[in-house]
């Protein structure tokens, strides 16, 4: 009995260790990115969000042009993908028994966990070969990609969770399929279908490996049109921190800062107000 | 209801996913056909890096492709019993505030553009290891062909690993704990009246979703195989096979990350590239696809 107990008393220990390990790395990345970053913000000011980068081995300057680009490539991307992701979302949810969609709800599973990197491959070989250049438009492009996945499955599960007797009463009334589908059921799932958006939006924006080959990176243009090279914020952290120079690393941990407060501002309202998140 | 319509008109819609899936694997295959007609399956079981513009080029990327496995399998190993033991802490011990906290916490992690996880890697986790880890492990134990290699900056096979479990332990609890979750009420209720100690309930329970387990392995594998940013800052980016934890290495990711911005100039590069990435491509596919198998099957068998 006794060794029984001890066995108890060492299983407990070993399972409060393993999620002390688990969640310790979060607080010290956000620790971290805390305590680097915001002397750099402070010492920036208002100017390191909204100037152009400084030469190596000076001054701070800004990431204006990485934080411009960000929000135009999530848009674009969001304008893009956003259609055609709850789309399939719904022929998913409708049609789960037809083979088409029995598939299409595989092939989302499976795109979820697909390697970005790839994706910016072929994103890179389709259109910025063809152009000539990175553009923005490439880069938004390879962003729709990585969203659609997450915002189907979301939608899908959004649909699917309203109880069947709201579609049969709304068939019983006579209405037609889309009426039923675009009216009545979305209304009831806006909920987890906006979950999902935002999901997928948040997600795209702290995106890097799509956007190697095909946004190409700016950190002293804002906007120079959509069929041109373009900065990210991620981009741009993972530029920086590769140069030698001792600014450019503060700056890497000032934009590391800025793109932490972004993600917190979408994910904690959105966790707070939901049961669960899948990522 | 009239031939329905409305599936008709979502079609071409629903198609586009697979058409851009089936375009993937047609840009990937083709693009790499230029170097594996040349080479043959040299490229995948060699170790060679000549680019020279003038003259014969010649490239094998196998200590990519064993990079990414070694890195991606100590990945596992890590992640496997912190995430085992988080989902049977979370389920079982923790108070209900408590509970809520640490899911939030995960999902934040799973959340968390992966570049912070990169920067954070860089400059705060690879000095840690270094300094704590590897030089006292190298010192008294370098007969050990895993700990080998002098750890001069860090940047290294292991760093890579520990930086992708803590990337994908919340990935992979959350799937043992969805399945752990699902476990009927009366086997718990039978194991205690039996008189089993929780440690034995909690034994006898796990065994009950192995499969939950397996794939969670798997698909975590698959998350940990792709990642790019982060471990490119991490890995050392160096041709080199070598049994030490402590060397440093390449993934095939942070190898196409790495070396796609200069390709161009060379003749045959973005080719090698393409085909490295279609290497990944089909290791993903099988991984991922054996794993939401195992997790379908089990979730039909219940």
């Amino acid at each position: 009995m006794l060794v029984r107990k001890i066995k108890e008393k060492l299983f407990l220990a070993a399972i409060s260790i393993a999620t002390f390990l688990t969640i310790l790395p979060l607080f010290h990345i956000l620790f971290s990115v805390f305590a680097n970053g915001l002397p750099v913000l402070m010492r920036g000011g208002i100017d390191f969000v909204t100037e152009t980068l400084a030469p190596p081995d000076s001054e701070l300057g800004g990431i204006g042009p990485a934080i411009v680009g960000s929000f135009v490539l999530t848009f674009l991307a969001s304008l893009i993908g956003l259609p055609i992701a709850v789309l399939t979302g719904v022929y998913a949810a409708e049609y789960p028994n037809s083979p088409i969609g029995k598939a299409v709800k595989t092939l989302l599973l499976i795109m979820m966990e697909f390697p970005t990197i790839l994706v910016g491959l072929f994103v890179m070989n389709i259109l910025v070969l063809p152009m000539g250049r990175y553009s923005a438009i490439s880069g938004a492009f390879a962003l729709a990609i990585v969203m659609m996945p997450y915002v189907a499955v979301y939608t899908e599960q959004a649909l699917k969770e309203i109880p069947f007797v709201y579609r049969e009463g709304a068939f019983a009334l006579g209405l037609k399929r889309a009426v039923v589908v675009f009216k009545i059921m979305m209304s009831m799932a806006r909920k987890g279908m906006i979950t999902g958006i935002l999901i997928g939006i948040a997600k795209v924006a702290g995106e890097t490996a799509p956007l190697l080959f095909t946004a190409g990176g700016s950190a002293r243009i804002y906007f120079a049109g959509l069929d041109q090279p373009i900065g990210a914020i991620p981009l741009l952290i993972y530029t920086l921190v590769q140069q030698p120079y001792e600014n450019y690393h503060q700056i890497a941990w000032g934009a590391s800062l800025v793109l932490m407060l972004i993600f917190l501002a979408i994910f904690l309202p959105l966790r707070l107000s939901i049961k669960e998140v899948k990522l | 209801m009239t031939a329905d319509k409305f599936k008709l008109s979502l079609l071409p819609i629903a198609s586009t996913v697979f058409g851009i899936f089936i375009l993937m694997l047609i840009v990937f295959f083709s693009a790499s056909l230029p170097i594996i007609q040349k080479e043959g399956l040299a490229i995948y079981t060699t170790n060679v890096w000549k680019a020279v513009e003038e003259g014969e080029e010649f490239y094998g990327v196998l200590s990519a492709i064993y990079g990414s496995i070694y890195t991606s399998v100590a990945a596992i190993l890590i992640a496997l019993p912190l995430s085992i033991g988080f989902a049977v802490f979370v389920m079982d011990y923790a108070p209900k505030k408590l509970k809520e906290l640490l899911i939030i916490a995960t999902d934040m992690m799973a959340g968390l553009p992966t570049i912070l996880y990169g920067i954070w890697g860089a400059f705060v986790l690879v000095p840690i290891l270094r300094d704590y880890i590897m030089k006292p492990l190298y010192e008294h134990l370098s007969f050990i062909p895993f700990f080998s290699y002098p750890p001069i900056t860090g940047y290294s096979y292991l760093s890579a690993g520990v930086l992708l479990a803590i990337m994908v332990t919340p990935f992979a609890s959350a799937i043992i704990r969805e399945a752990y979750r699902m476990i009927p009420k009366a086997y718990r209720e039978g194991a205690y009246a039996l008189g089993l100690t929780r440690y034995e309930a909690t034994k006898t329970l796990l065994g009950y979703i192995k499969p939950a387990i397996m794939a969670g392995i798997l698909l975590a594998f698959g998350r940990a195989i792709g990642e790019t940013v982060a471990v490119s800052l991490v890995v050392g980016n160096t041709f080199n096979i070598h049994p030490s934890l402590f060397a440093p290495g390449y993934t095939i990711s942070s190898l196409i990350a790495n070396q796609f911005g200069n390709a161009f100039i060379y003749e045959y590069m973005p080719s090698t590239l393409f085909a490295s990435g279609l290497a990944l491509f089909l290791i993903g596919l099988v991984v991922n696809i054996t794993g939401l198998l195992v997790l379908r099957r089990w979730r039909y068998a219940r």
